[in-house]
């Protein structure tokens, strides 16, 4: 989706869209915190300068800013998500099993972070083959036992 | 897993800057493959032992998990 832009640019141009979402929404909001808007923009564009900065620098963290991962970078990557998404659900039923028991109104924030990253797992598992074993091979089948092999 | 990168990597007196552009890498992974930190991927395996002309199983050894850990 992003290849038309340079890989270093795109986690500052994605970092860029966060920052200047976040920042309308402060404009929208109104109020007397609009200013707010105005010190997240200038936020994002810092960060953004600092992510570039970052990505040209030969580091496993430079590799993840600029966008070019090897291997064992997006493995360790993934595990990050992973761990964080393990996180999320952990720390959302806590929440949930914490408003259920004071009869508080603010658990559903919680009810649908659980049920997506519950939702999500299923997804992934589905997308990235747990269906996808196969059939097995003739020889194999009505079979569950091999011969012996002989050495 | 014991492996032979940084042994095969010296006798050629390759860097390992040089070895992770060869490899398509970059130079944490392959001093993390060189200190057993990390595995490598079947593919990237076949990769370096090609690199070195030898097969696999003389590059990474898997019986000597735990004279590497």
């Amino acid at each position: 989706m992003m290849t038309f832009i340079p890989p270093r640019l795109r986690k500052p141009a994605v970092y860029v869209l966060a920052g200047l979402l976040f920042a309308a929404a402060w404009l929208v909001q109104g109020g007397h915190l609009w200013f707010v808007s105005i010190m997240a923009v200038i936020g994002t564009a810092a960060g953004a300068v600092r992510l570039y900065r970052l990505g040209g620098t030969d580091t496993d963290e430079g590799a993840r800013a600029g966008s070019r991962t090897d291997e064992r970078q997006q493995l360790v990557s993934l595990r990050s998500r992973a761990l964080a998404c393990n996180l999320a659900a952990a720390t959302s039923f806590l929440g949930l099993t914490a408003a259920i028991a004071v009869k508080a109104a603010w658990g559903w924030p919680f009810l649908v972070t659980f049920l997506i990253t519950g939702y999500g797992y299923l997804l992934g598992l589905g997308n990235y083959g747990v269906a996808e074993e196969g059939t097995p091979d003739d020889e194999d089948a009505g079979s569950q036992t091999r011969p012996s092999v002989s050495s | 897993m014991r492996n032979e990168v940084r042994e095969q990597r010296r006798q050629r007196g390759l860097s390992q800057v040089e070895l992770a552009d060869a490899l398509g890498v970059s130079r944490q992974t392959v001093i993390s493959i060189e200190s057993g930190r990390y595995m490598p991927s079947l593919p990237l395996a076949f990769t370096i032992a090609r690199f070195f002309d030898l097969t696999v199983d003389k590059m990474f050894d898997p019986d000597d998990e735990e004279a590497g850990a």
